[in-house]
C-alpha cells in the first residue's frame, strides 16, 4: 500500500517515464509515423506496467543504470544500443563464514584450506577470465575448491569460447566443487563503469580487481567465524597483477599458485603453457610462415583470393592434407596441400583459409604411406617428375586459420630418451593429429598409459604444437581404458549427467496422478506384453492383440511416453538432443537419458503401471487395416519376454493363456505383413552380428556367437515398422513442413558393380533396376553345394547401400525409404534410446491434441540442424559400436592364441584378400606383400575381380583357411592378423599348426 | 497553429503596453522569456536537448545513421528533419491535426540548417559511398508561442551534444572497403556548431515589433518575420509568415532588430552549453522533473 506522498512521487515518475517513452519512440526512426500524437490516448498497457515496475524498483531500493554501446549491424549500419542495468544491494557473497549477507544457502566453505606453500591461511580463489579460459583443466581437478567465479568472468568466457563455457557451467553446478558465481556486475559496490580511454579488457580487469577488493574487505568486516579468511586473485597478466598488488590485494600468477600446492604435484602437469613458457622451449628457427590476421583472411575470402574450407589431414601421409571447399550450391572442390610449410600448423578439422598455388605447381596426391618418425628426417616433399599431368589436382597452402577445432586428444606418451627430462612427445591415437609436445614430471608413470592431451598453441618456430597433459585414462590395452578411448575418439558424450540435467527428473517415488489418468486412456486391463533381447532393461515397446466382438482383430503398439518426462527446452531435453542416441557397446550402454528414466520410469516393465503412447489398429484376419488411432495411455504389461521365451510360448501347444494367444495372433498377422512387404520390394539384407558371452567376473569375452534370428524377432520388427509408417503418415499429413522423417535413398547404380561382378563369377544374375528386382534376384540366387552363398551375397548387397538419414519434411522432396520399400518412414518406437523418436512423439502429440506445441518444433531450419546432429551421432555411435566389437574380438583372440578357421573371400584387393569368417562374424585382411619378405608375384585383374598370387588365383567367395592371431606390435593400434593356410602357396602361406610360437610370428609380420 | 481566443479589451491592453515597450508579462520588446536548456536527456539518441521557453517545451533527438551520400554532393552527409506535434502539446494536434504544422516547421528547418551553417563534409565517411546522415527528430511537448525560436535553439543544443561514433575505413589490397567501428565508446566525433544559426521571430504588433511573442501577443499580430542569425550576426535566411502585409521600412527594421537579438542570444547559449558539457558525469540530470 502506497502512502500519499509515495503516490504523488510515483505519479511524477510515471509522467517522466511516459515522456521519455515518447522520446524513445520518435527516435527509433522506422516507427516515427506511427506515433504521431496518439500515444497519450492509447496508453499502451505494456508501457504502463513497465512504468509501474520502475516505480516498484525505486521503492525497494534498486538503482537503475543504463549501459550504452554502439554496434555494427549486419547491413553495415551502426546503431546505438542502450540497456537498462539494475544495481542492487541484495547480492550475497555466498560464503559460509559471512553472517552479514542474508543468504538462504551458502556455497563457499568456512574451512577453505588447501595445502599451499604460498598461502598458509584458508582462502578463496578468484581467477580472472584468462585463467579460466586457459586453465580450465586445472579448475576441473577435484582438489581445487572454494572458487569465486565473477559474472564478468563468466560473460567473457561465454563470449570467447563455448566449450570452456560449458565446462565452467558444469563445474558451477557441481556441489562438491564449491564454486560460486558472484554477480558482481549487479552489486552496487562492485559495478564498474567504463572510463574514457579504457579498453573493454581493462575495464573487465578493473571490475575483477574491484570485486576482489570488495570480497576481502567484506570477509574482514563481517563477523567471520573463521580467522583470516582471505581472497586470492589469480591472474596471468603482468599488468593486472601489478595493479592488484598496488591495490593491496593478494595476487598470484596461476603457475606460481599451482606449483605451491605441494600435496598435489600432479596439478602442475595440467597447466597450459603460457606464452612466455613457450618461447623458451622452442628454438629460434622460424619453421612456418606467419598466419594472416582474421580481418585480412575474411576480406580475401570475400574477394575470392582465398578459399575457406575444412582441413582434413591424410591418415597415411603426415605431409599431406586436403581441404574441402564448399562452393556455391552443391559443388565442392578439394584442394591438396603438401609439405609442412604449406600445411602451416593446421590441425585436422580446423577451418582454414587456403591460397591456390599457380597451376604449374599443382601436384597429384601421393600414394606413399609416410609416418612421422621425428624431426631428423627431411621434411620436404620429393617431387616426382614423371607424374602424370592429368592426375594433378588444385594445390594450395594454408594462409590463415579461421577456427581452431582443437579438442583433447587421446594417445600415448613417447618418453624422452634423456632421463630426467620433463619434455616429451605425445603420439595421438588418431593418425591425422600431429604429435604434441608436452611437459610432465610423471613420465615414468604415464608411460604405457593412455592419456589425454590438449593443444595450447602452435608457435611458428616450433615443429610440433605445444600442449599439456589433461588426464590419464588408464593402462593401454586395459578394457576400461580402451572403452573410454573409443568413446572419446568417436565423440560420444559419455560423462555422467550433470546436476542441472538430473534436476529435471521426476521426484521419486513416482506415481501416476489422477490428472495423468484423466488425460489418458486407461488400457491397464489389456493383455500387453513386451518382447526384447535378453538382459534388456530399457524396454520401449510393448504389444497386444485381441479379438473384437465383430470378429476383427485389435492390435496395439505401446511405446514408452518419454516426451511426458522430457519437456522441451530444459537441460534434460538439451542433453538428450545433444547425445542423440543411446550407444550400445559390448557389455556397456551409454544412455541418452538418465537411468531413472531409461531403466525405470519409461521402461515398460511387466506388472507396473507405465505411461505409454499407443498406436492402435483394427484389422481383419487378412491383415488389412480398417482403422488407425493414436492415444496417450496408461498400460500395465503382463509379461516381459525375451525373443526365445516368446518363441517357446508360441510353439508350445499346451499353453493357452492370454499372453500366448495374443502372441500367436500377432505372429500370424506379422507373417502376412512381412509377405506383403516383400511383395512390394522390401529388401532382406544380411549382416553378421556377433554376441559375446562375457565372463561375469572378469568381464572378458569368453565366447563369441553370431546372433540368431527367430520368428519373434521379425514379429516385433513388423509391428514396429507398421507403427513407424502409420505415425510418419500422420505427422506428415498434419505438419507437411516440419515432420521429422527418415529416408533411405536408392544407391547409385555404380555402387552395385562389386555385387554384379561377384554374382557373375558364380553365374548368377542380379538385377538392380528397382528394389523389388534386387530382392527377387537375391531370393533366387543359389549355388548348388554352397549353402552359404546366398548369405554372402546379401552381405555384399548390404555394403552397396546408402546410409539412411533423418530429415525435415519441409527441407527435402524425396521421402522414399528404399530398403523398406515404403514411401514414407520415421522413427517412433524407441524414444528411450533415440532422440528423433522424442521429436516424433511431440509432433504426434500435437497432432492429436494431447500436448501443446513450442516454436522450435515448428521451425524447419532448427529441426534441420537437429537432424544433422542426430545423423552425426547415429553414425558415430555405429562406428563406436563397431570399434567396441573389434576390441572385444581382439580380447577374445588374445586369450586364444593362434586359431585355424575356415572363411570365405569377400573382396579382392590389389595386394590383399578380405576374408570373412562366419563363425565369428569376423573380417580380416590377408596381405600378400610384406616389407621384409620378397614380394610374391601378384597380378590383379579388375574385371573378375581376381588376384593371382604366384600360381593360385583367388575369386570372390572362394573358401580359404586362415590362421587368426592378435598383432600387438603397435600397442595403440592392435589388430587381428590373418595369414593364409589353405590353399598352400609356397612362400606365402603359413603352416596350419599352432605350434609356431607367437613371438616369432609377430616378428615376421612386422 | 495553436491559437487562443483574445477579447478586444485584452488586445487593446497588449497593444498599448507594447507601444510603451512594456509587455503584459513585464518584458521589453526585445526580451526573451525565461529559457531552460538541458542536453543529453534521451539516452538512446546520439545527441538530444530539451528546451523550455516560457511554457513552450520542445525535445530534440538526433540519431546518426550510415547512409549513401546524395549523388549531386557525393562528399557530404546530410540532415533529415521531422517534427512531431504531439497531442500532449495541445488537443488540436490529435489525430492528423498536427501534421500540417509539422511539415511547415520541418520545411523551415531544412532551409535554415543547410551547408552554410554546418560542415557537411565532415559527415562524409567515404566519398560517394558512405556518409553519416543525421535524423533530427523534433517533438513538441507544449505550445505557448514562438515555436521556431525554441526549436532552433533546441536543434543547436542537440547538435552540440551529438556524439557520432568514430569509424575507420579499412581497405585491403583488392580495394574492398570495410567500415570498422571504434571499440571505445568514448571515441567519437563532434559536430562543429559555431556557425549554426538561431531563428528569431519578430511579430509586428501595432507599429512596433516584439521578439518571443506569447500566444496572446501572437493573436494581436498580423504578420511576423523569421530571421535566422549566426553568432557573427549574419543573416542566413528570412521569411515572412502570417496573413497581413508589412511595409519595406518595417521589414528592414525588423531584420536589424533580429540581427541584434540573435547575436546576443548566441553568446550565452554557447557559454551555457560548454559549461554543462564540462560538468561531465557530475551533472545532475533534471530531465522532465524540472
Amino acid at each position: 500500500i502506497l502512502t500519499k506522498t509515495q503516490l504523488h512521487f510515483s505519479r511524477r515518475i510515471m509522467t517522466k517515464k511516459l515522456n521519455q517513452k515518447f522520446a524513445v519512440k520518435i527516435n527509433t526512426g522506422k516507427t516515427r509515423r506511427e506515433f504521431i500524437g496518439s500515444i497519450w490516448q492509447r496508453r499502451n498497457h505494456r508501457e504502463f506496467t513497465h512504468v509501474l515496475h520502475l516505480v516498484y524498483l525505486v521503492f525497494v531500493g534498486i538503482m537503475l543504470k543504463s549501459k550504452t554501446f554502439v554496434k555494427k549491424t549486419r547491413s553495415g549500419g551502426v546503431i546505438k544500443v542502450v540497456r537498462e542495468h539494475y544495481l542492487r544491494d541484495d547480492i550475497w557473497c555466498g560464503s559460509e563464514a559471512c553472517s552479514e549477507c542474508k543468504q538462504d544457502s551458502t556455497v563457499l566453505q568456512t574451512d577453505a584450506s588447501i595445502e599451499s606453500s604460498l598461502c598458509s591461511y584458508p582462502h578463496y580463489l578468484l581467477p580472472d577470465s584468462n585463467v579460466v579460459l586457459h586453465q580450465i583443466d586445472v579448475l576441473e581437478h577435484p582438489v581445487i575448491q572454494n572458487v569465486i567465479i565473477l559474472q564478468t568472468v563468466v560473460q567473457e568466457v561465454r563470449h570467447r569460447s563455448a566449450p570452456v563455457y560449458k565446462r565452467l557451467k558444469d563445474i558451477l553446478h557441481e556441489k562438491e566443487k564449491h564454486f560460486y558465481t558472484f554477480t558482481n556486475e549487479h552489486r552496487r559496490e562492485t559495478f564498474v563503469e567504463r572510463e574514457p580511454g579504457e579498453s573493454a579488457n581493462d575495464r573487465n580487469d578493473r571490475a575483477i580487481r574491484v570485486a576482489a577488493k570488495w570480497y576481502s574487505q567484506h570477509l574482514n568486516t563481517a563477523e567471520t567465524q573463521a580467522e583470516g579468511l582471505k581472497v586470492v586473485l589469480l591472474t596471468n597478466d603482468q599488468g593486472n597483477k601489478q595493479k592488484a598488488e598496488e591495490g593491496g590485494l593478494l595476487v598470484f600468477k596461476c603457475e606460481e599458485y599451482i606449483k605451491s600446492l605441494i600435496a598435489n604435484p600432479e596439478l602442475v602437469d595440467l597447466l597450459a603453457l603460457s606464452n612466455d613458457d613457450k618461447n623458451e622451449i622452442t628454438s629460434s628457427k622460424v619453421l612456418y610462415p606467419e598466419h594472416l590476421p582474421l580481418s585480412r583472411v575474411q576480406a580475401g575470402i570475400k574477394s575470392g583470393s582465398y578459399l575457406q574450407g575444412t582441413f582434413r589431414a591424410s591418415r597415411d601421409n603426415y605431409l599431406e592434407a586436403t581441404v574441402f571447399v564448399q562452393g556455391e550450391g552443391d559443388t565442392s572442390t578439394e584442394v591438396i596441400l603438401q609439405g609442412l610449410q604449406h600445411l602451416n600448423r593446421a590441425v585436422h578439422q580446423d577451418v582454414v583459409a587456403v591460397q591456390l598455388l599457380p597451376r604449374e605447381q599443382w601436384v597429384a596426391p601421393s600414394s606413399v604411406v609416410m609416418q612421422d618418425e621425428g624431426a631428423g628426417k627431411d621434411d620436404g616433399v620429393e617431387e616426382d617428375e614423371e607424374e602424370k599431368v592429368s592426375s594433378r589436382k588444385p594445390t594450395g597452402k594454408v594462409v590463415g586459420i579461421i577456427k581452431r577445432n582443437w579438442r583433447p586428444f587421446c594417445g600415448m606418451l613417447n618418453v624422452s630418451q634423456i632421463k630426467e627430462s620433463t619434455r616429451h612427445l605425445f603420439t595421438p591415437a588418431d593418425r591425422r593429429i600431429p604429435r604434441i609436445r608436452v611437459e610432465t614430471r610423471q613420465s615414468s608413470t604415464l608411460a604405457g598409459q593412455r592419456i589425454m592431451v590438449a593443444i595450447d598453441g602452435w608457435p611458428k618456430d616450433s615443429r610440433y604444437p605445444n600442449g599439456h597433459f589433461v588426464r590419464s585414462l588408464g593402462g593401454a590395452g586395459e578394457k576400461d581404458t580402451e572403452e573410454e578411448v573409443l568413446l572419446l575418439e568417436h565423440d560420444v558424450p559419455h560423462q555422467a549427467f550433470s546436476q542441472a540435467v538430473l534436476s529435471f527428473l521426476p521426484q521419486m517415488p513416482w506415481v501416476i496422478t489422477p490428472e495423468d489418468m484423466k488425460q489418458r486412456e486407461d488400457l491397464r486391463s489389456l493383455t500387453v506384453c513386451s518382447v526384447d533381447p535378453p538382459g534388456c532393461t530399457d524396454i520401449d515397446d510393448a504389444l497386444h492383440c485381441r479379438e473384437l466382438e465383430n470378429g476383427n482383430l485389435e492390435v496395439g503398439v505401446h511405446i514408452a511416453d518419454v516426451s511426458h518426462f522430457i519437456r522441451p527446452g530444459n537441460a534434460l531435453d538439451k542433453e538428450a538432443a545433444n547425445r542423440g542416441t543411446t550407444v550400445y557397446l559390448c557389455g556397456k550402454r551409454i544412455d541418452m537419458v538418465p537411468e531413472l528414466l531409461s531403466s525405470n520410469l519409461c521402461s515398460l516393465r511387466s506388472n507396473v503401471e507405465r505411461l505409454a503412447f499407443s498406436c492402435i489398429w483394427e484389422m481383419n484376419n487378412k491383415a488389412e487395416i480398417l482403422k488407425t488411432r493414436f492415444t496417450k495411455s496408461v498400460i500395465n504389461s503382463k509379461a516381459s519376454l525375451t525373443y526365445a521365451e516368446a518363441q517357446m510360448r508360441i510353439d508350445d501347444t499346451s499353453l493357452n493363456d492370454d499372453v500366448t494367444k495374443s502372441l500367436r495372433g500377432l505372429n500370424k498377422l506379422a507373417k502376412i505383413f512381412k509377405r506383403k512387404r516383400i511383395e512390394k520390394g522390401a529388401l532382406t539384407l544380411s549382416s553378421l552380428e556377433v554376441r559375446f558371452h562375457i565372463d561375469s567376473e572378469t568381464h572378458d569375452p569368453i565366447e563369441l556367437q553370431t546372433k540368431e534370428l527367430l520368428e519373434t524377432n521379425s514379429m516385433v520388427e513388423e509391428f514396429m515398422l507398421l507403427a513407424n509408417i502409420s505415425v510418419a503418415q500422420k505427422i506428415y499429413d498434419e505438419f507437411s513442413e516440419c515432420a521429422l522423417l527418415r529416408k533411405h535413398p536408392a544407391p547409385p547404380l555404380s555402387n552395385y558393380d562389386i555385387l554384379f561382378k561377384a554374382a557373375k563369377s558364380k553365374n548368377v544374375e542380379i538385377h538392380t533396376d528397382s528394389a523389388k528386382a534386387l530382392a527377387d534376384s537375391l531370393d533366387v540366387a543359389r549355388v548348388d553345394g554352397f549353402p552359404y552363398f546366398n548369405t554372402l551375397l546379401r552381405i555384399l548387397a548390404t555394403r552397396c547401400m546408402m546410409q539412411a538419414v533423418y530429415f525435415c519434411s519441409g527441407m527435402d522432396s524425396d521421402f522414399h525409404h528404399y530398403g523398406l520399400a515404403s514411401p514414407i518412414y520415421t522413427h517412433f518406437t524407441s524414444p528411450i534410446r533415440r532422440y528423433a523418436d522424442i521429436i516424433v512423439h511431440r509432433l504426434l502429440a500435437v497432432a492429436i491434441g494431447a500436448d501443446s506445441t513450442y516454436p522450435d518444433l515448428m521451425d524447419k531450419h532448427k529441426q534441420s540442424v537437429l537432424c544433422n546432429n542426430l545423423n552425426y551421432r547415429h553414425k558415430m555411435s555405429q562406428y563406436a559400436q563397431r570399434a567396441s566389437v573389434a576390441f572385444h574380438t581382439q580380447l577374445f583372440f588374445k586369450n586364444r592364441g593362434i586359431l585355424n578357421e575356415e572363411g570365405y573371400v569377400l573382396f579382392v584387393r590389389k595386394n590383399a584378400i578380405i576374408v570373412l569368417i562366419p563363425k565369428f562374424g569376423l573380417e580380416g585382411t590377408v596381405f600378400f606383400d610384406s616389407k621384409d619378405k620378397a614380394a610374391p608375384c601378384v597380378v590383379f585383374d579388375e574385371e573378375g575381380p581376381t588376384l593371382t598370387v604366384e600360381q593360385h588365383t583367388f575369386h570372390i567367395f572362394d573358401k580359404v583357411k586362415v590362421t587368426i592371431s592378435l598383432d600387438a606390435s603397435n600397442i595403440q593400434h592392435q589388430k587381428i592378423r590373418m595369414s593364409l593356410v589353405h590353399p598352400v602357396i609356397p612362400g606365402v602361406s603359413v603352416p596350419a599348426s599352432d605350434a609356431e610360437p607367437q613371438a616369432k610370428k609377430l616378428k615376421v609380420d612386422r | 497553429m495553436a491559437t487562443v481566443q483574445v477579447s478586444e479589451a485584452e488586445k487593446v491592453y497588449i497593444l498599448h503596453g507594447i507601444r510603451d515597450d512594456l509587455r503584459a508579462d513585464g518584458r521589453g520588446c526585445e526580451d526573451y522569456r525565461h529559457m531552460e536548456i538541458e542536453t543529453d536527456v534521451v539516452s538512446n539518441t546520439d545527441g538530444s536537448a530539451r528546451v523550455t521557453l516560457g511554457h513552450t517545451a520542445v525535445l530534440v533527438g538526433i540519431k546518426a545513421e550510415i547512409g549513401k551520400p546524395r549523388p549531386l554532393v557525393p562528399n557530404e552527409g546530410y540532415l533529415e528533419f521531422f517534427v512531431d506535434c504531439s497531442a500532449n502539446a495541445t488537443p488540436e494536434f490529435e489525430g492528423r491535426g498536427g501534421e500540417e504544422l509539422g511539415i511547415e516547421l520541418s520545411n523551415m528547418l531544412y532551409k535554415v540548417f543547410n551547408k552554410h551553417c554546418l560542415d557537411l563534409r565532415s559527415l562524409c565517411i567515404s566519398e560517394g559511398e558512405h556518409c553519416w546522415l543525421l535524423y533530427v527528430d523534433v517533438l513538441l511537448l507544449q505550445c505557448d508561442g514562438n515555436l521556431y525560436d525554441a526549436i532552433s535553439v533546441a536543434v543547436k543544443a542537440a547538435l552540440f551534444n551529438t556524439k557520432i561514433p568514430r569509424v575507420h575505413i579499412s581497405a585491403d589490397e583488392d580495394g574492398g572497403k570495410e567500415i570498422e567501428l571504434s571499440d571505445d565508446p568514448y571515441d567519437c566525433m563532434r559536430v562543429d556548431v559555431e556557425n549554426v544559426p538561431c531563428i528569431v521571430t519578430l511579430c509586428k504588433i501595432g507599429h512596433r515589433h516584439v521578439v518571443d511573442a506569447t500566444l496572446q501577443e501572437k493573436a494581436c499580430s498580423v504578420a511576423s518575420v523569421l530571421v535566422s542569425v549566426t553568432h557573427s550576426g549574419s543573416v542566413t535566411c528570412t521569411r515572412k509568415v502570417g496573413g497581413g502585409s508589412l511595409d519595406p521600412e518595417s521589414i528592414f527594421e525588423m531584420i536589424e532588430a533580429g540581427k541584434r537579438v540573435g547575436k546576443s542570444l548566441h553568446a550565452p547559449l554557447m557559454k551555457l552549453l560548454q559549461q554543462e558539457e564540462s560538468l561531465g558525469k557530475r551533472r545532475q540530470k533534471v530531465g522532465f522533473l524540472g
